[in-house]
């Protein structure tokens, strides 16, 4: 019973929706004139004639003009006299023996709506039709295409492999390789998998094998391909161009990449940054201090990744602590912690006194607490009343990495005095760092009656948590 | 009389066919928008390595906050694979719902927890927390697991988010199967911030139905079996590449699936957290941080990213959707009437003026309209006054650039990201683009109004959804079920 209600709803539901979907057709169709006038039938004759116009105009407008015909001709019969069913016989006559490719909208069609909208309406619906086609044809020949990319870069790619390989360690088939890979990159596509797999193999390579690459590089004169990248309009082959000749290390474009470090795309700019650290030259890092615009953390991230994978050496991160670009102040902390330079403790203590940005001044915070610089705790205590929320926590927790029972009773009187109870816990954790002191204090308070300091203690001392 | 209703009928007409030329217009513009910011996008990936992400020292910290409730079937499997994501600089917390099946025993007996004596600070409010749970296996450290009394997702992404200590959180649906770079492509925005302090990112979400899974994880991509899925794949795919794209690209993005969605913490903590008060808390978070930002007159930004980042299970049951429908309409009712004062509001900006009108206008009132043009129409066969030659030219209008809209969501689908690899599952998608203006989208229609007359009604629950949930099949693996 249940399932045959469902049923039927369903299908109620169907028929609505069907009609639904189009709803502006269905709103738009509405006719704007009435053609006839049935108020004051009364006899059975009236009737019949009223019957036959409104099937006439019914099948009227759906072009089924015949039977229209023949109803506006019944009710001719019907009502000799009548205009308005000889009206229409008169049109259907034309509709019958016009040519079918008549204007759109005009005759054949009778819309009974301005030509314009019919005619806009017609041509969203070609391109539409015939976007359609051009999607689907599209999607089909594009897979295929794809699929058979994909081998053949694949076979490309083995056979490039194999040659770089024999070119690189055995020198008697030298010219028989050039050879080889010359006649197989006359295609820009084939050059195109040949640089990519020369690059990916210079990144293994050290020593007189990455020369001999470099001096293959040119013989098949890639590098002119890469330059001409260099130069290009477009910024994504622009970008590519640069990351080929910096991992060549072909000088032939510094002056373009030295350009583009101040651009406003942000990928161009980072890989300008990139091809300049590692072209290694005298000046590599030298656009640290031109830099006006932030230095992103993608960007630093990026950065300390190539100072890292080539071993570079480091620029002199305490210099750039004096930057006035924030964001260079920041990267320079975070390498200071990264690379563990202690030895800038003085610059940092005195940065911490002197920088009016909060969040350089909780970042050095961090730094001191990661490095474990002790003399930095006087400090970090002498600051803590005029510092912010945040920096409040760093310092807490700076101190947490620096245990020091000098430190004790500036910590009791933050657990004592603090109403947040984030603050709280961070001092109760400097606390308990301080080994069997420190434990010590906290079982006191643990146990004392002065203030409720259990759940807190108790979050604190168990290792589970932290 | 007779007068009265020409003029109103010229009123109507004129009204629809504007409205309809408006939103065809905006569709057009939109897919114009996202074509190019795809392509710029895909060709900016294509600089960049996110494994430098994984193991730098130089990331934010997330926690990814996982609600569940009644998730026993899948929870196990799910957890392991949020554990699994890459990443190095990450937390999972997993809040239970007060679930009334073994969600909370099975988790504690899978991951050998126990209570810790967690100090909870209540910063955003939220239901009372029963106790918080640490692994004694030192390999799941990452893993907190907070048992709590129920009150619903967003309360329980609020208690994730009051034990964070992460800089930024992500929301995820426990049931969903996350990429697992999801968390590198989510985060990359956060770290390229310039002046626009980035307080959200959020990506596209994928439908599982059908796909073979594996330690939850998908492992072989397949387009659903089934009918209502299959036309969710078109439906999803139109909304991800076509619209929200191009919304990210305007930085008008009002909504972040809650499936998955990257914020800033401190941003959200200073918005007071997830509304527990509506059932759409992932936009009305979204829109209240963006009033937030614009109201403190701070430069913001909120990034898309077109990538699929997680999958998820659609419902394959009329009945289901139907619910899920009518809760994404009360949803987008409930944030459009908490925030009107957005509404063409220049001091908002784009946000204000373009996509708040949009909302209104296109995803809440446009149903209405359509169905109420159902019984007009109704009543224009009743009184013949259907010019039915110009109906069917209508007819064809908009079914054939529907349509053609569908099937150009298949091309973008095709040109980026290509996951369905055979070619018949291609042409499948083009069949469905075909029926599915006819088959589904009025139902889609029949729920938005139902939506609106629930909402009129003051039903404010989430509606119960069943998921069908993973099952094994006879190949030994794991597929979403379609049975």
């Amino acid at each position: 019973m249940n399932k045959n209600i469902i049923q039927g709803k369903f299908i109620i539901l169907y028929i609505l929706a069907f009609i639904t979907i189009n709803f502006p057709s269905i709103i738009l169709a509405q006719n704007s004139s009435t053609a006839t006038d049935l108020s004051k039938v009364n006899d059975k004759k009236e009737i019949q004639y009223e019957h036959k116009l409104l099937w006439g105009e019914r099948f009227y407008k759906l072009n089924l003009n015949s039977l229209a015909l023949q109803q506006f001709e019944k009710a001719h019969k019907l009502k000799p006299g009548a205009y308005f069913p000889q009206y229409r016989i008169n049109q259907l006559h034309v509709r019958l023996h016009q040519p079918k490719n008549t204007q759109i909208g005009d005759v054949v069609f009778d819309f009974n709506k301005p030509g314009i909208l019919i005619a806009g309406l017609i041509i969203v619906i070609l391109f539409s039709l015939v976007s359609m086609l051009v999607a689907l044809i599209t999607v089909l020949i594009t897979r295929n295409k794809k699929i058979k990319q994909e081998r053949y870069i694949q076979t490309l790619r083995e056979k490039f492999q194999t040659w770089l390989v024999d070119y690189l360690f055995s020198k008697d088939i030298d010219q028989e390789v050039i050879g080889k890979l010359n006649s197989n990159t006359s295609a820009k596509l084939n050059r195109k998998i040949l640089i990519d797999q020369m690059i990916d193999l210079s990144v293994t390579l050290t020593g007189i094998e990455k020369e001999r690459l470099k001096d293959l590089y040119f013989k098949l004169k890639l590098d002119k391909d890469s330059y001409r990248k260099a130069f290009s309009r477009k910024w994504h082959i622009k970008a590519k161009g640069f990351r080929e000749l910096a991992f060549m290390n072909i000088h032939t474009a510094d002056e373009e990449i030295l350009r583009c470090l101040s651009g406003a795309n942000d990928i161009l700019r980072m890989e300008a940054q990139f091809a300049l650290i590692r072209l290694n030259t005298d000046n590599s890092f030298d656009f640290l201090n031109h830099l006006e615009k932030k230095f992103t953390l993608w960007e630093q991230l990026n950065v300390y990744e190539t100072i890292t994978f080539h071993q570079l050496s480091l620029p002199n991160f305490e210099q750039l602590l004096q930057s006035k670009n924030n964001s260079l102040v920041m990267f320079s902390l975070r390498m200071i912690r990264v690379f563990k330079l202690n030895n800038t403790s003085n610059a940092l203590i005195k940065l911490l006194q002197t920088h009016p940005d909060e969040h350089i001044r909780n970042l050095i915070i961090q730094v001191l607490g990661n490095l474990k610089i002790y003399d930095s705790l006087p400090h970090l205590k002498k600051i803590y009343k005029n510092e912010t929320y945040d920096n409040c926590m760093a310092i807490l927790q700076a101190m947490c990495q620096m245990p020091d029972e000098e430190m004790l009773s500036f910590l009791k009187l933050v657990l004592d005095k603090e109403d947040d109870v984030q603050l709280q816990i961070e001092a109760a954790m400097a606390i308990n760092k301080m080994g069997e002191k420190g434990s010590q204090t906290l079982t006191k308070l643990l146990n004392s009656d002065y203030k409720n300091y259990q759940i807190i203690i108790k979050h604190v001392l168990d290792k589970r948590i932290n | 009389m007779d007068v009265f209703f020409d003029i109103l009928a010229y009123i109507v007409n004129n009204f629809v066919f504007g409205l309809t030329v408006i939103i065809f217009t905006s569709y057009l513009l939109l897919s114009i928008i996202s074509a190019f910011a795809l392509r710029n996008y895909l060709r900016k990936n294509s600089f960049i390595d996110y494994n430098n992400i994984i193991l730098a020292p130089l990331t934010p910290s997330i926690s990814v906050i996982a609600p569940a409730y009644n998730e026993e079937k899948s929870i196990v499997d799910n957890i392991r694979a949020l554990l699994a994501l890459y990443y190095n600089n990450f937390e999972v917390t997993v809040v239970n719902d007060g679930s009334t099946d073994s969600t909370f025993n099975t988790v504690i007996e899978a991951f050998d927890m126990e209570k810790v004596n967690y100090f909870f600070d209540y910063r955003i409010p939220c239901e009372r927390i029963r106790g918080v749970y640490k692994s004694k296996n030192r390999s799941f450290k990452k893993l907190t697991f907070i048992d709590k009394v129920n009150g619903g997702k967003a309360d329980a992404l609020n208690a994730g988010i009051n034990i964070s200590k992460s800089q930024l959180i992500c929301s995820i649906d426990v049931d969903s199967i996350m990429e697992p770079d999801a968390l590198l492509k989510l985060v990359k925005p956060f770290m390229e911030e310039t002046e626009k302090k980035v307080i959200g990112t959020g990506g596209v979400i994928r439908i599982a139905n059908s796909c073979q899974i594996e330690n939850g994880q998908i492992k072989r991509i397949n387009l659903p079996d089934r009918f209502l899925p299959r036309a969710q794949v078109l439906e999803y795919t139109r909304a991800f590449l076509m619209s929200r794209m191009a919304w990210g690209k305007l930085n008008g993005l009002l909504l972040i699936s809650g499936a998955l969605g990257m914020f800033d913490k401190e941003t959200v903590i200073a918005c007071g957290g997830y509304s527990t008060t509506t059932v759409g808390e992932d936009m009305e978070l979204v829109v209240r941080m963006r009033r937030f930002m614009a109201d403190h007159k701070k430069k913001y930004q909120i990034i898309y990213i077109p990538d699929p980042l997680v999958w998820t299970e659609v419902p394959s049951s009329l009945k289901i959707l139907g619910r899920q429908r009518n809760r994404w309409t009360r949803g987008t009712i409930e944030t459009l009437a908490k925030h009107k004062v957005l509404f063409m509001n220049p001091r908002y900006g784009i946000f204000g003026m373009l996509s708040y009108t949009y909302w209104l206008l296109f995803e809440w009132l446009a149903p209405v309209i359509e169905f109420l043009g159902l019984l007009y129409f109704v009543l224009l066969v009743f009184l013949d006054q259907v010019n039915w030659n110009f109906f069917l030219l209508l007819l064809a209008f908009v079914y054939s650039f529907a349509v053609s809209l569908s099937t150009w969501a298949i091309l973008f689908e095709e040109m980026t990201f290509h996951k369905y690899e055979k070619r018949r599952e291609v042409l499948k998608l083009f069949v469905m683009a075909l029926v599915e203006p006819i088959l589904y989208h009025p139902f889609t229609v029949y729920w938005s109004v139902r939506g609106n007359i629930d909402y009129l009604r003051g039903v404010r629950s989430w509606g119960k959804m069943e998921r069908e949930g993973f099952k094994n099949n006879k190949k030994g693996k794991t597929v979403l079920s379609q049975s």
